[in-house]
Formats: C-alpha cells, sequence, structure tokens
C-alpha cells in the first residue's frame, strides 16, 4: 500500500505579483487579519481540507439552495458552489464600505423622489433629461406619488471591488429586487458547521439579523393609519432563479410567502386568501418586476401579478418594496452621474469611489470606445447579472467587430469602463486540487426605511471560478465565500 | 349654455373555452372637468357579478369587474348620464407672443415639465425621414401652426374603417393614408411633438348628431399644450377644434394609456369583444 502523501494547504499556491492578493503579500508573509487563521489551519493538509468542504457542500445539498442558469437551450437548477477559505474584512475598512453603501442609498432615494416630484436635478442641469426620457423603467404614472415613508429604494445591494490599488470602488447599484443575502446567510451556517473551531477565534459580527431587520425596516414604511402591519413576500413562483431566497426569508421574517393568484384586490385594499377568509395585506416585498406586478396597469399576458395592485398601492393603501419605478437609478447610465448625485443632494463627497465610464450616447465618448475597446468592458445599461457584458482584452478580432456593430446599432444601450483589475482570494480549485488567486468581488446589503437604516455587516463575496475570469455572477458560473467583518 | 348627454356604452365578450375566473378594467367614464360634469353612473352586467370604482396609474376613473362563476359569455353596459359646459375654444385664445412661446418650448424647464408628453412612444414614433412631414412656420403661432396640422392630417388620411387596426404603427399609416380616429390622433401627436409641442392622446365620446343610431365607437382626439393658454383639444379626424360635443374620458401618452378595456382571464383560448357606443342629446 502507497502511503497517503498530505501535502499543506498553501504549499503550492502560487503568488503572482501583478495582482493584488487580499490574503497574502508579495514576499509571502500573510496579511494581519489572516495570520491566526493561517496558524489555525496552515497546518492540515489539502487532503483535510477537501474533506471539510465537501462536509459544507453536503450542507447546501440538504437544504436545497439552489438556483437556476438560464441560457439559450434549458434551465438548469445547480448548487451554488462555496468555497470554505472565509474572506476577512477589518473594522476599519467595514466602516468605510458601510458609511459609502448608506450614502449611495441615501442619495438614490433623494435622486428618485425628485425626479418623480420637481426634477430639480435635470433642471439645474447635474443630470441630462435624456436619462430618464429615454429610460424604460422611468414609469410616469409614478409622477407626483408619495411612497409611504418616503422611501423608494428599500432594499438595495451595492457591488463593490478592491482595486490592485488597495481602494474599494463601487461597480453597481441594484436596487431591482437585488438577490443574495440568503447565501450569505446560508454561508455563515456551512462554514461554522465545518469550521466552528477556527470561527470562534474571532470577533465576527453576525449576519442572521438581516432578517428581523428587514422585517423591522417593511414595518416602518407601514401605509397610513395601519397599526401593526401585515407584510408578505411575493414571489414570481418556484421556477424563478431566487425562489429559494424568496422562501428564506419569508420563513425568517415569519411572513407569509405568496404569488400573485393568493392575493386579490378588492375596493383598493389588498388581501391575501386564507382558509379562514380574507386577511388585508399592508407591506409587501415584491420580488416580481414592475411590469409584472399588474396585469392591468402594466403587461397585460402576464399571471405573475395581482390585478388592482398598483391602484392600491397609488392610493396608499399597500406599500410596495421597494417602489415601482425605483428601476430607473439602476440603470448602468445613472451610475455615472452619482458622485454628482451624492453631492447634489447630500452635499458630501462620496465615500466609495466610481469606476470611470464612458457613455456610448455621448459622440466623443463613443469614438473612444469604439477604437479601444480591446482594454474596455462594455456593458449593456438595463441587463442584470452579467448578461451581455463583454471583456475588451479576452476577446478575438471577429468578437471585437461583433461588439463595435452592437454599439453602433444602439449607443444609448451601452456604457464602457477601463478592466478594473479585482482583488485575489485564495480560493480551492477542484481541478488543479489546490488553492489558487481567484478575482473576487462583494455585494453588500443596505436596508432603507422610514428614519431607519441597516447595513448588513457581512456581504457575499462572489468569486470568478475560472481563471482569470472578471465576471462573478452566479448566473456566469461564480462562487461564493463567507464574509467575516470583524467586530473593533 | 349647457346640455345635457346620456352616453351608453356597450360590451361583449365570447369565449371559445369556460372562464373561471377574469377581472376587466373600463376606461370609459367621462371625466369630471372645466367643461363636463358626471351626473350619474349606471353599471349592469349579464352575469351580475361585482362592480367597483378605482383609477389608473394616471388618475383616471375605472369600472372594475371580477367575476368568480364559470361562464364563456359575458355583456357589459353602461350609461352614464353628463352635463357639458358650452364654451368657445376661439374666445379663449390670446395675443400670443410668438418669439417667446417658440423659446419657451426649447427651453430646459419646459422639456423636463412636459417629458412624458413630448417623448417618443410605440404608437408615436415617426419612421425614420418623415420626422419633416410637417415643420412648424415660426412667423405664426404655435396655435395656428397646429390648426394647419390638424387640418393637414384629415386632408392626408383618408377615413377608411377596417384597413388598420389598435396595433397600427405609424409606418404603416404614412405609407398608406387610410385609417380611424385612433391613426389620426397618433400622428398628430407625433408631428406636434416633433414640432416640440407637448401633445397627449385623449380618448372620449363623440355626439354626431341626434338620432345617430347604429355600431359606433369610442372617438379619439389630441391635446396640445399651448402657451399662454394650455391644453387645447384638436379633432383631426374631423378637422375640428374640440368642442361641446366631444366627451372627454382620459388622457394618455398614446392609444396604450387609454385603451377602454383591459381583461385578464384564466382561460385558454380565442375570445371576441364587440363594442357599441350610443351619445343622444337630452337637452
Amino acid at each position: 500500500m502507497k502511503p497517503e502523501v498530505k501535502k499543506p494547504i498553501f504549499s503550492s499556491y502560487i503568488n503572482n505579483p501583478a495582482l493584488f492578493d487580499e490574503v497574502f503579500n508579495n514576499d509571502g508573509a500573510a496579511k494581519n487579519v489572516y495570520q491566526k487563521l493561517l496558524d489555525l489551519y496552515g497546518n492540515h493538509s489539502i487532503q483535510d481540507y477537501v474533506q471539510l468542504n465537501n462536509k459544507a457542500k453536503s450542507s447546501f445539498f440538504n437544504q436545497g439552495i439552489t438556483f437556476q442558469v438560464y441560457d439559450n437551450k434549458e434551465t438548469q437548477e445547480k448548487i451554488f458552489p462555496f468555497d470554505l477559505f472565509p474572506r476577512i474584512i477589518d473594522e476599519d475598512e467595514w466602516e468605510i464600505i458601510e458609511r459609502g453603501a448608506i450614502q449611495r442609498s441615501r442619495a438614490l432615494n433623494l435622486f428618485l423622489w425628485d425626479i418623480y416630484h420637481d426634477k430639480k436635478i435635470i433642471k439645474d442641469g447635474i443630470v441630462p433629461l435624456d436619462l430618464i426620457s429615454s429610460s424604460a423603467n422611468y414609469l410616469h404614472q409614478m409622477i407626483g406619488v408619495d411612497p409611504p415613508g418616503g422611501i423608494y429604494n428599500h432594499i438595495s445591494g451595492t457591488d463593490i471591488i478592491k482595486h490592485s490599488d488597495g481602494n474599494y470602488y463601487v461597480l453597481e447599484d441594484n436596487i431591482r429586487c437585488p438577490s443574495g443575502v440568503s447565501y450569505v446567510i446560508c454561508n455563515r451556517t456551512a462554514l461554522k458547521r465545518a469550521l466552528f473551531g477556527v470561527f470562534n477565534h474571532y470577533k465576527t459580527h453576525s449576519v442572521t439579523n438581516y432578517a428581523e431587520n428587514l422585517l423591522d425596516i417593511l414595518e416602518s414604511v407601514k401605509p397610513k393609519g395601519v397599526d401593526v402591519p401585515n407584510c408578505v413576500v411575493i414571489t414570481p413562483g418556484m421556477y424563478n432563479s431566487a425562489f429559494y431566497e424568496h422562501s428564506y426569508l419569508a420563513k425568517a421574517m415569519g411572513v407569509e410567502l405568496v404569488e400573485g393568484r393568493d392575493l386579490f384586490v378588492e375596493n383598493d385594499f389588498v388581501y391575501m386568501k386564507t382558509i379562514r377568509g380574507p386577511i388585508k395585506v399592508d407591506v409587501i416585498y415584491r420580488r416580481v418586476d414592475d411590469q409584472y406586478i399588474d396585469p392591468l396597469e402594466f403587461r397585460a399576458d402576464s399571471s405573475l401579478g395581482v390585478p388592482g395592485l398598483f391602484a392600491a398601492y397609488i392610493k396608499g393603501n399597500v406599500c410596495l418594496a421597494n417602489a415601482p419605478g425605483t428601476g430607473v437609478a439602476d440603470d448602468k447610465a445613472i451610475y455615472t452621474y452619482m458622485p454628482k448625485i451624492i453631492k447634489y443632494y447630500l452635499d458630501e463627497t462620496p465615500i466609495l469611489n466610481n469606476v470611470h465610464t464612458y457613455h456610448c450616447s455621448r459622440p466623443n465618448e463613443l469614438k473612444y470606445v469604439l477604437e479601444h475597446i480591446h482594454e474596455l468592458v462594455v456593458k449593456p445599461v438595463d441587463e442584470a447579472g452579467g448578461y451581455g457584458i463583454s471583456i475588451g482584452n479576452r476577446l478575438s478580432k471577429a468578437e471585437i467587430k461583433v461588439v463595435q456593430e452592437e454599439i453602433k446599432q444602439n449607443p444609448r444601450k451601452y456604457i464602457a469602463q477601463p478592466i478594473m483589475s479585482l482583488s485575489v482570494h485564495p480560493t480551492y480549485i477542484d481541478d488543479s486540487e489546490s488553492f489558487e488567486q481567484r478575482h473576487v468581488d462583494l455585494r453588500t446589503f443596505t436596508l432603507l426605511g422610514n428614519k431607519k437604516e441597516f447595513v448588513l455587516k457581512g456581504g457575499l463575496s462572489r468569486v470568478a471560478l475560472k481563471k482569470g475570469n472578471l465576471i462573478v455572477n452566479s448566473s456566469q458560473g461564480g462562487g461564493s465565500k463567507d464574509t467575516w467583518v470583524l467586530k473593533k | 349654455m349647457s346640455f345635457e348627454y346620456s352616453v351608453t356604452y356597450c360590451a361583449e365578450n365570447n369565449y371559445e373555452n369556460p372562464v373561471e375566473n377574469a377581472y376587466w378594467q373600463f376606461l370609459i367614464v367621462p371625466e369630471n372637468n372645466d367643461t363636463q360634469e358626471l351626473i350619474s353612473v349606471e353599471i349592469k352586467n349579464s352575469l351580475e357579478a361585482k362592480s367597483a370604482f378605482s383609477q389608473n396609474g394616471f388618475g383616471f376613473q375605472t369600472i372594475r369587474i371580477n367575476t368568480s362563476e364559470r361562464f364563456q359569455k359575458i355583456n357589459f353596459s353602461a350609461t352614464f348620464k353628463l352635463k357639458k359646459i358650452s364654451f368657445n375654444p376661439f374666445g379663449q385664445i390670446p395675443i400670443f407672443d410668438i418669439p417667446s412661446n417658440y423659446e419657451l418650448v426649447k427651453s430646459l424647464n419646459f422639456k423636463v415639465d412636459h417629458e412624458p408628453y413630448l417623448r417618443e412612444t410605440k404608437y408615436t414614433a415617426l419612421p425614420a425621414g418623415s420626422e419633416n412631414l410637417f415643420v412648424f412656420d415660426t412667423s405664426i403661432s404655435i396655435f395656428e401652426n397646429l390648426q394647419k396640422l390638424n387640418k393637414w392630417i384629415y386632408l392626408f388620411i383618408h377615413f377608411n374603417t377596417g384597413v388598420t387596426h389598435v396595433n397600427t404603427l405609424l409606418e404603416e399609416i404614412i405609407n398608406n393614408p387610410e385609417g380611424v380616429c385612433q391613426d389620426f390622433t397618433h400622428l398628430f401627436c407625433a408631428l406636434a411633438k416633433a414640432n416640440n409641442i407637448p401633445t397627449r392622446y385623449v380618448s372620449g365620446y363623440l355626439h354626431q348628431g341626434n338620432g345617430y343610431f347604429g355600431d359606433s365607437q369610442m372617438h379619439a382626439w389630441a391635446e396640445a399644450y399651448i402657451p399662454q393658454v394650455g391644453w387645447i383639444g384638436f379633432d383631426p379626424t374631423n378637422n375640428l377644434l374640440v368642442n361641446d360635443n366631444h366627451i372627454k374620458v382620459a388622457h394618455g401618452k398614446d392609444y396604450n394609456d387609454c385603451s377602454p378595456l383591459k381583461g385578464v382571464v384564466y382561460s385558454q383560448g380565442a375570445n371576441k369583444t364587440s363594442h357599441s357606443v350610443e351619445v343622444q342629446a337630452e337637452q
């Protein structure tokens, strides 16, 4: 019998000095916050790690935590790949992220209020009129409507990266039903099961308080005259890619998970059908897009929504979170104006950096983009989930031509950014049976309510599992890591 | 002087297969405004299903009906009695400060305030190359230009039913200028907007004279925003300024915001809907 050779975990780790490694310095020494972690399981072998990793993975299978990938041919149900080696963010860095995320959410909320009321920011020439007049997500039905509590973007998901210069940059503000928070919580559960002996050596903030804070925020925006609001989560149904999350959040908040057919509207109030008769619903956390919420007001060909829901909303009898029409500020073209939007409404300088963005709708910038596609990331302004993104240095000459043509056909649809060098994090790769550097980003979750706000101390660190890949979205084959935010 | 009108709207829906559950929303109730006052509403349907008033996203009153018993055919009827206050559109027109009116409509603040009714929509999008079909003469007032546009469309499109349908786009109308009030109105809106004038689609009823029966339909016209005056109605189908024979129901960016009947029907198979409208003066 051959003796089993035990390789220490990081024995074959290649630290490319051109990349910003979050764990190791260029000389190979571990950074301070990771020292204890490496001391604790640096002596274990790769085989031990694989065993623990499999144990963690099975906990996802057992919990049924899956998502679906859409492509042209079929939809498949997948387990979200999880990497047991955690990402650690110390308290000082976290403070910057948290303040920055709240600042952006507040500014976006004031921006939304303004563009659905006086539109001062456009009249003052800060944001061009074209950004709303050519946006399919700007809902005229919302003009002059005052959402309960004055809140539009109750739930925001801000995607942040650490650049090779060591600073944090925001890539996107997602305010159209951002998903991923359930993975944050499940990742923590899986990690604690597999690695409690390591976890308990760090003072890490809990992430399980998300649901109670979400419920708190939803209750804070109850309609006028309601004492104890009845909140529900509405889902498009079990075939939606984030159905697990919808059911998790409803369960964790202790509220009902409903589909459109479970609700009805009578005299502009919303009710839930139950075996004990109708129960009035006051606040709806909706995970259904604007165009599907009410077939009588929006798309009539959909049965996902509730006929009459929008009228109940504008009459102030029910609150929808996020508010209809919020998606106009989720447009990647609006993103470019975020530093100006923050300055305009809050008179503050942005805490988190923006990535320089070129608008293909502007002739000068279009020319630059068409000539420099090989060194830019080109993104459609209105797609989520990493669909339709092209990364210039990975394209063949023929592919560059295709992208150029697409942009020329519809310049308003595209923005471009320099290719950012995302930081890398040691990630276990099955094929090589060792740790390798992989690019990572961070989705944070910010809640905004009536005189309340909350940022989840943690987040979804998404890893691009393919070597050199920069797109981390789960729908593009990304994985995730548990993210520890340390206590002071 | 005022007139009283009685408007009757009827619709009949037939379904190929039995329907278990359905919602309908009617956008057919005359608006209350400076020139008209709703006196009474009577709603009936053959299934005796519950009906209720609500509103659409632009604040216009709707009638909503929900059925829960199995059916294949349903008839609706609604009768509105209203008072129309006589007005003379020409009497309201002031002396225009022509150059400053054209300056105003080009200003950013004006464009921002009127964004919904300046934006190109599916049914008011002009095909490439036809933006200059009707260019305003800036030596005369916006109002005069709009009157000329009204007449130009009246002469350009030949009124003919059965050629177009509710989803007809302007490209088709320009290539083959035949159609109904909806097409006249969409073209009016598109060309007025191309000249920087905010314009909205109006749906309503037209009184065509007492004793007129038959399968009359809802009518459509346009309202344009004229500086120093406000919203003025133009009826390009009849080359008229809107007068006391026009009974307004709702306005929107185009037909899509004003369709008189929207339904969500939980059933498979084809369906057929027919409407009829009758307007009687009761003075």
